[in-house]
């Protein structure tokens, strides 16, 4: 919805202008908003069209054989490519390590920051510095802690006697793909628990109240009182990381490089445009992903919205 | 209501759960970033280095100590002229970005004119087109009029991927600002543009702050983009040149993660200054 009630279109409360000024209003609409439309239709728009034409067209810089029209023979090879498949096999692992992960710990975070504490400002500054954080330098920070000769994990579980020798954290693509996506959840779940956080404070205290009196417990209330109101909330929680997810590229880049065992769709993108230079596939691959992001938005945000009204 | 002891204890624990986790591997970074080559290849690992220092900083930054002999006149360039591109990319594709974001956030809220509606979703539907599925045509689009390896097409592209969130969050933003104050100066005979001007920018501070502070995290932590649109150092950001310093100095890692360390230090002093005016936006995103 565009308008409130607060400005309705045919608004009574605000004075009748005079058609001079509406003219004004319309012009001076038009130039302000000039600017970013113009960014748009020439920087986004319109690429987008060039991209879906590289998409139906053979594009093979490396070959340097001239482009023709192909249709939709890009996408068919690109869905029964080997290397793709296992890319999209990969991009749904870190998909739901992260999202639950997500979900689960920014929830738990969101309850706590919920809470009247000392120092809840200072911890409200010190949460927000993974989000601030490049990808590419949390990677070399947890490259720090997960590498298996001087790595800091194997140290301390290795000084508090839990193992007895040091671990290859990266030994099977599994285990890589998990890591990778707790790395990615590290710099991710600030803004997740925040949304949450948003949908908690919400939620009028004298519903807990009432259930209590009803003799509610904690988790009770938080299952019956709490969870149905913050749905939204953790609609659009779950919209962000799940889109953030699909797109992952900068940590697997440092933590793995371009690994077959751990690539990621992006990863694959990457490969197949820049790197092989075959931009019809590539885009096709890209439009793919695109498409399956855009249809996952749509569907946490529709779903949840059904379930609350 | 009063916390019982049983819930104060959880909620320590959630507390010290949440710092450790969050500020952990900063604090590892950091002393890391002052520790010696030897310390860190240490097993079990030094968790306080035996001989700190702050070696790889003057390394980094252009001091006289070299480290394992690795330090090179030019590479000390390398890296400053890397963090230059970064700071000069940012603030101009944060200030253009709020600018055009600022005007168009104003106008959506506020004004009614012919096509707006249509213009505004438009606008939100490119909210959800992401970058990746632009960079191959993008890049066409940008080898064609020469703007590869410029700071032109990098504000550019920053600025047409950025701007559809801030103009969402703007528009919000405004919408909730009062609008009798505005109503009154038009009745008094101002403007249109001089109300905006006057009024309403001055109640958009905190907003644009907050907007500023999302847009320059995002930009600064760029990496696949530049990767492509920067590929020599009159451009090159810093997040591009921390990946090849991984691959050149695979055992200073002192080097590597004080670089990091520095990387890190902007976007980590815009958040916590501005946390709460970020805060204050997010919440607003989600409703």
């Amino acid at each position: 919805m565009l308008r409130t009630e607060r400005r309705p279109a045919s608004s009574s409360r605000r004075p009748r202008l005079p058609s001079r000024a509406r003219l004004e209003e319309g012009r001076l609409g038009w130039l302000l908003i000039l600017p970013v439309v113009a960014v748009i239709a020439v920087l986004v728009i319109y690429p987008l069209a060039l991209g879906f034409g590289l998409s139906l067209r053979s594009v093979h810089y490396a070959s340097g054989t001239p482009e023709t029209f192909v249709g939709l023979k890009n996408y068919v090879d690109v869905l029964g490519d080997a290397e793709s498949r296992s890319a999209l096999v990969h991009t749904m692992g870190y998909v739901v390590v992260a999202v639950v992960l997500e979900i689960v710990f920014g929830t738990l975070m969101a309850l706590v920051l919920d809470q009247a504490f000392r120092g809840r400002g200072v911890l409200f500054a010190i949460l927000i510095l993974p989000w601030a954080m490049p990808g590419i330098v949390s990677g070399l920070l947890w490259t720090r802690i997960l590498n298996p000769d001087n790595g800091l994990l194997n140290s301390l579980l290795f000084q508090l006697h839990l193992i007895d020798h040091y671990q290859v954290w990266f030994s099977s693509p599994l285990a890589s793909i998990v890591l990778i996506a707790i790395v990615h959840v590290w710099g991710v779940l600030p803004l997740i628990a925040l949304i949450i956080l948003s949908g908690l404070q919400s939620v009028p205290d004298e519903l807990h109240a009432a259930a209590a009196v009803d003799g509610a417990g904690p988790i009770a209330q938080f299952r019956f009182v709490t969870l149905p109101l913050i749905r939204p909330a953790v609609a659009v929680a779950l919209t962000i990381g799940t889109v953030a997810a699909l797109g992952i590229f900068d940590e697997i880049y440092v933590l793995n490089g371009t690994a077959l065992g751990t690539r990621s769709i992006q990863t694959q993108i990457y490969l197949t445009t820049f790197d092989q230079l075959d931009f019809g596939r590539g885009t096709a691959l890209a439009f793919l992903l695109a498409f399956v992001t855009i249809l996952f938005s749509i569907a946490y945000l529709r779903g949840f919205r059904r379930q609350t009204v | 209501m009063h916390a019982s002891r049983v819930q104060q204890v959880v909620r320590a624990i959630g507390v010290a759960a949440i710092g450790v986790w969050s500020l952990g591997p900063v604090l590892i970074g950091l002393i890391t970033s002052l520790s010696t080559e030897a310390d860190v290849q240490a097993v079990p690992a030094h968790w306080v280095p035996d001989a700190p220092t702050i070696g790889s900083y003057q390394t980094l930054l252009g001091g006289d100590i070299v480290q394992g002999g690795i330090r090179t006149p030019s590479e000390v360039t390398a890296f400053v002229s890397a963090m230059g591109n970064t700071a000069i990319v940012t603030v101009e594709a944060v200030v253009a970005c709020v600018v055009v974001s600022v005007l168009a956030g104003y106008a959506f809220s506020r004004l009614r004119f012919l096509g707006r509606k249509v213009a505004f979703v438009a606008l939100i539907v490119t909210l959800e087109v992401p970058i990746f599925a632009l960079l191959a045509p993008l890049f066409q689009l940008m080898a064609g009029v020469h703007l590869i390896d410029t700071q032109l097409g990098l504000v550019l592209v920053y600025v047409s991927s950025q701007a559809p969130l801030a103009v969402w969050l703007l528009y919000n933003y405004c919408r909730e600002l009062p609008p009798e104050p505005e109503e009154a100066a038009l009745i008094d005979g101002c403007g249109r543009f001089a109300v905006f001007w006057r009024i309403v920018l001055p109640q958009m501070r905190s907003g644009i702050a907050a907007v500023s502070a999302i847009v320059m995290l995002s930009v600064w932590g760029q990496f696949l983009v530049p990767l492509l649109f920067a590929p020599t150092i009159a451009t090159k950001p810093v997040t591009v040149l921390l990946t090849e310093f991984v691959g050149k100095y695979t055992t200073n890692q002192p080097l590597i993660v004080a670089a990091g360390m520095l990387a890190l230090l902007p976007p980590a002093v815009v958040a916590v200054a501005l946390n709460r005016q970020i805060r204050g936006m997010l919440s607003g995103w989600s409703n």
